[in-house]
């Protein structure tokens, strides 16, 4: 009978949405809910415990036109995405390749190189303060002991931003494993055919391995990019920013502008613009990708 | 098959939305049930609520010491209150941000310590407790001295330093004594001139070899002790300024003075101490250095530029023979009073428990952080009056030097700091500590960087607080 069809149905429904609720809820209330508040903010001059007025674009203009410390934070920034992302890709493909070998006591060398991302971020941190110390810090030990001269790390700012970069680049670990899972997908039948076309290591790699990584390769590279645009958390543990504003990541500037300087809608704005700012460097990433990344199935 | 029916359904998605919704605001549902009890409760109940206990927080920064201190204060004011309990929040780390979140959220405690820079911006933007309302009522609330009060305007003291402190020169007397080095001046009026100062200070830092700086064969890049180390932020350039009769801002409050000749040399006077006369660890050596007490006993440093406050630390720590003396002069001996304040917010549901308790936590004859060396009292009798000062400095962590270093010093030689008058310092001090990175980095010359930052601090001045 209809009445009976539709009444499963409707339960099916009912009980659906149920159960779908705390998600939703979940996104609307902690996602969606404070995006659309970020944005009404910054079009105020709202201060945290003053008046907030209505201003328009104004504090978009600002920071376009006015703000040197934003230009500056965002060169920053750029530069850390540039010195990090390369460097990070190559190192975790290449971390991913040798952990790909049939060698002796494998998940040994497996676990060492994944255990840097399984500790806390502020605790790796706390380390790397202390190897980048400058007077008594392992770095500068070892670069004396094999008679090269130290380096201020940190804390100079010329040699700040790389040696952040050096160091997030020591926890690749997760994006290794994204690596090591898509090598272990490459078909093996394809390696057979270089082999009995006579081609050697290179030939596998550069023309099996290589094109095979692409889609992988693309995926960590997005995903990096995204995320060091917003690193935040080492910078604030390590020099706030400093020396003279050198290490001013553009979410550290956002912080400062919010927490110090308590100005929500000055800070909304120059978070709208980050996301305006990764939004359109990942549309140009996936542009660009149809030039380079394969995929097997021949479609995209 | 349960079949659930329209009504329960109905409750079921109700019951989810009052969890989540109740998740979000369970403060806003707490001030409530606070400040309107008869809404919830029996009339029987609501005639009894003046004896209900009122719950007020506080929140505070401080070392472990301090804190040790504040929760021994809030122990014995809610055992001689019984209906008021008071909780205490110990916020370590950065306090200033935990306010403002605090205050974006609408979760402000009912009394706190603020910053100076905090204090005014709320003050003047009505966000605290205006005392001037209550001399009537409170009359010790206007016994304080003048120095300590907040103006946001005329004659409306919206807040007054928890206590009051003043910087002055810290040393390890043993380092003078195996130097054969006379000690610094306590008396103001003996303060060393900037040049005598230096010379000290070279004879006192070692290098590893055990040769001082005024060795020809001394090893800048093995230092073992210090001469003398200093903090980066207005606390060291602060008193300097006011010695040498320079300023952030100049007389009229409205432009940029640092890069005037009074104050370059200040800065300049500060970066040779690092970079010329190698008596002082650049900014690297010290961010790695430990607390103040901590590296004169270490003898890391002979001396050290810090305030009243470090008494606690420095008395505290058995292993270090400790002195204290006045700043070194430019022109005049001149000292700065930088404290915290104490606030009550104006969101308080109790300011009149708030106030009782405000007048508790800084006390003398309640609280035990005069006699611990933490904080100098802010009436005026405990300058003047001998039975007073003896009250709070006939005790271990006040030496005998501190009638001239402390009091003397605070009565004839210390001004209130004059950034604590400053209109929008938060924010331009913001710009400014990254512009003085490059002098204490040595990468510009004082006047340099100080030319840099004019163009960078000038559209941020709004003027000065009024000073009574």
């Amino acid at each position: 009978m209809s009445r009976n069809k539709s009444g499963l149905l409707k339960m099916e429904r009912r009980w659906g949405m149920l159960l779908a609720l705390p998600v939703t809820l979940g996104l609307i209330l902690f996602a969606i809910g404070p995006i659309i508040a970020s944005f009404a903010f910054s079009l105020t001059d709202w201060q945290i415990g003053g008046q907030s007025s209505f201003v328009g674009l104004n504090n978009y203009e600002t920071i376009l036109t006015k703000d040197p410390v934003f230009t500056k934070s965002l060169f920053v920034t750029i530069y850390y995405v540039l010195a990090t992302v390369p460097v990070a890709i190559i190192a975790a493909f290449g971390l991913a390749m040798l952990l790909n070998r049939k060698v002796k006591g494998l998940s040994i060398f497996r676990t060492i190189f994944f255990l840097p991302s399984i500790v806390p971020r502020i605790a790796s941190t706390m380390l790397w303060l202390w190897l980048f110390n400058p007077d008594f810090g392992m770095l500068n030990s070892m670069l004396e002991f094999v008679g090269l001269p130290g380096s201020q790390w940190i804390y100079a700012e010329e040699t700040a931003i790389p040696s952040i970069a050096l160091m997030s680049v020591w926890g690749v670990g997760n994006y290794m494993i994204i690596f090591l899972a898509g090598l272990q997908s490459v078909p093996s039948h394809l390696y057979e055919a270089v082999e009995v076309d006579g081609g050697g290591a290179w030939r596998k790699f550069y023309h099996v391995t290589l094109p095979s990584m692409t889609p992988t390769i693309f995926f960590n590279m997005v995903m990096m990019q995204i995320g060091a645009f917003q690193s935040f958390d080492s910078v604030y543990v390590m020099t706030q920013g400093g020396p003279n504003n050198a290490t001013l990541l553009y979410v550290v500037y956002l912080y400062r502008v919010a927490f110090t300087e308590t100005k929500i809608g000055y800070a909304s704005a120059l978070s709208w613009i980050l996301f305006i700012i990764i939004v359109v460097l990942t549309l140009i990433t996936f542009r660009t990708s149809r030039k380079w990344v394969y995929y097997e199935g021949g479609g995209k | 098959m349960m079949v659930i029916s329209r009504r329960k359904w109905f409750f079921l998605l109700l019951a989810v939305l009052f969890a989540v919704l109740s998740a979000c605001s369970s403060n806003s549902s707490n001030n409530e049930a606070t400040s309107s009890p008869s809404d919830s409760q029996t009339p029987a109940e609501t005639s009894e609520a003046p004896k209900e206990t009122v719950k007020l927080k506080f929140m505070y920064w401080g070392s472990t010491d301090e804190k040790k201190a504040m929760e021994q204060m809030i122990k014995s004011f809610n055992e001689s209150h019984p209906h008021i309990q008071v909780t205490g929040e110990h916020v370590p780390g950065d306090y200033n941000t935990k306010m403002n979140t605090l205050m974006a959220a609408n979760e402000l405690p009912d009394v706190a310590y603020l910053g100076d820079g905090l204090t005014n911006k709320w003050g003047s933007e009505g966000k605290l407790l205006d005392f001037s309302q209550y001399y009537d009522k409170y009359p010790e609330l206007q016994n304080k001295l003048k120095a300590s009060y907040l103006f946001t305007e005329p004659g409306k003291a919206v807040a007054n330093f928890t206590a009051l402190e003043i910087m002055v020169l810290y040393y390890n007397k043993d380092i003078f004594a195996e130097a054969g080095v006379s000690l610094p001046p306590s008396d103001p009026t003996q303060a060393w001139t900037w040049d005598e100062f230096v010379s000290v200070a070279k004879k006192l830092t070692k290098d590893n070899k055990g040769r001082n700086a005024e060795d020809p064969n001394f090893d800048a890049k093995n230092i073992d002790t210090y001469g003398f180390s200093f903090g980066t932020d207005r606390g060291t350039y602060g008193p300097l300024l006011e010695s040498n009769g320079g300023g952030i801002l100049d007389e009229s409050g409205k432009s940029y003075a640092l890069n005037e000749p009074e104050s370059v040399e200040v800065f300049q006077k500060l970066q040779d101490l690092i970079y010329i006369h190698h008596v002082s660890p650049n900014l690297i050596q010290q961010q790695n250095m430990p607390d103040n007490h901590v590296r004169l006993q270490t003898r890391k440093v002979a001396m050290v530029l810090d305030g009243t406050w470090a008494l606690l630390d420095l008395t505290n720590n058995k292993k270090l023979n400790y002195g204290i003396g006045v700043l070194p002069k430019l022109k005049e001996p001149k000292t700065v009073i930088l404290a915290g304040t104490t606030v009550v917010f104006n969101s308080t549901k109790h300011p009149a428990e708030a106030l009782e308790f405000y007048l508790y936590h800084n006390d003398p004859n309640q609280v035990d952080l005069y006699r611990t060396g933490l904080w100098m009292p802010t009436e005026e009798k405990y300058y003047t009056e001998e039975a007073a000062i003896k009250q709070w400095t006939d005790n271990p962590a006040h030496p005998p030097d501190f009638q001239q270093a402390g009091i003397e010093y605070t009565k004839g030689y210390a001004v209130k700091s004059p950034s604590t008058a400053i209109k929008n310092w938060p924010e331009i001090n913001s710009k400014l500590t990254p512009g003085l990175d490059l002098i204490w980095t040595n990468k510009k010359t004082a006047q340099e960087a100080l030319d840099e930052l004019k163009p960078q601090i000038e559209p941020l001045i709004q003027g000065e607080y009024p000073n009574e």
